[in-house]
């Protein structure tokens, strides 16, 4: 019997009143760190989006400016950043 | 540049909570006088230990702030003391349930250990809505950081004072005139310990790099918004 035939014989946790109370503080540890990475990666989800976002952006401005040198003489009529914005709801709202 | 290490850091976190955690159920014996309810004692009394240290390393975070005037040590106070605020709530539900099986109640309001630990956390948990009541950035960063200051000071004292208590209900297990822990316990309690404080590191800076990240965001959208205006001067994680 090798050391995980061990591990798997030692009643690691009884079947008891104590080892109840046990087992449930360690799962309350685990849970609250399960929330803690749930909102955490909620956070960063909304982040990502927002990158995507300005990255849209700083590409379309991009695009219209190499335009604007093609051909210049052409009036400027692109519209303001709060503008292209202001669909997607919330600016900058933080967590 | 928060998240710099933060991988190592991740790795050497989850290494050190699995041996901890073979330690506990594997090799540390089992007490005589509680039985295998002790085990809670490898969980609750780090949380509850680490937590106090992170407010008062919050407050020494605040003092930076104060004297240097950089919204960096303010982030790493206000986050330093958001981790600790969770490591007390797990804290206060594991002696709870620690409570519950050895005393037969979930909480004893005669125990000083007991209601100063929650008097600790009561004041932290003000933290949040004194300081988002504040709309102007930088004094909300200064009245923060005097809160953190004044509330830091008093988690030694509150400790001290409840150490110099005649009703010691609540188990000691450090410099008792008993004795302490016995070695294989001991060594077992140092690993939970440092597996704890290898936890709230890993997480602050985890929240930082978040925070950072957040704010940077901000930055952009508003470099976008007026392309001709002043660089900011510092990068610091916007605290919201």
């Amino acid at each position: 019997m090798g050391v995980l035939g061990w591990i798997v014989a030692t009643p690691a946790v009884p079947n008891d009143i104590g080892g109840h109370y046990v087992a449930a503080a360690y799962i309350v540890f685990i849970l609250l760190l399960l929330i803690y990475v749930a909102i955490m990666a909620a956070k960063l989800a909304r982040i990502e989006k927002g990158l995507g976002e300005v990255a849209e952006i700083a590409e379309a401005r991009k695009a219209e400016a190499d335009a604007d040198q093609a051909a210049p003489g052409r009036g400027s009529e692109e519209p303001s950043i709060s503008d292209s914005l202001a669909p997607h709801g919330s600016r900058g709202g933080g967590a | 540049m928060y998240g710099k290490g933060l991988r190592p850091l991740s790795i050497a976190t989850v290494v050190m909570f699995a041996v901890t955690l073979s330690l506990v159920f594997f090799y540390a014996p089992i007490e005589a006088d509680q039985g295998f309810l002790q085990k809670i004692f490898y969980l609750h009394v780090p949380l509850a230990i680490v937590s106090l240290c992170g407010f008062v390393i919050g407050g020494i975070f605040a003092v930076l702030h104060l004297r240097r005037d950089d919204p960096r040590w303010d982030a790493y106070s206000y986050v330093a003391i958001h981790i600790s605020v969770i490591f007390a709530v797990g804290g206060l539900i594991t002696g709870s349930i620690w409570a519950k099986g050895s005393w037969g109640h979930w909480w004893v309001w005669n125990e000083p250990t007991l209601v100063s630990f929650l008097i600790v956390f009561l004041l932290y948990a003000t933290y949040y809505p004194f300081r988002y009541a504040i709309e102007d950035r930088q004094r909300q960063a200064r009245y923060a950081s005097v809160f953190a200051i004044t509330a830091g000071a008093f988690v030694p004292l509150n400790f001290l004072a409840v150490r110099m208590s005649a009703s010691l209900v609540h188990p000691r297990v450090f410099a008792t005139a008993e004795g302490g822990l016995p070695g294989s316990m001991m060594f077992t309690f140092l690993c939970a310990l440092a597996s704890m404080a290898l936890l709230w590191t890993t997480l602050v800076k985890f929240e930082l790099s978040a925070k950072s990240a957040q704010g940077q965001l901000k930055r952009l959208r508003r470099a976008l918004d007026a392309p001709s205006g002043p660089p900011a001067s510092r990068i610091a994680p916007e605290v919201n």
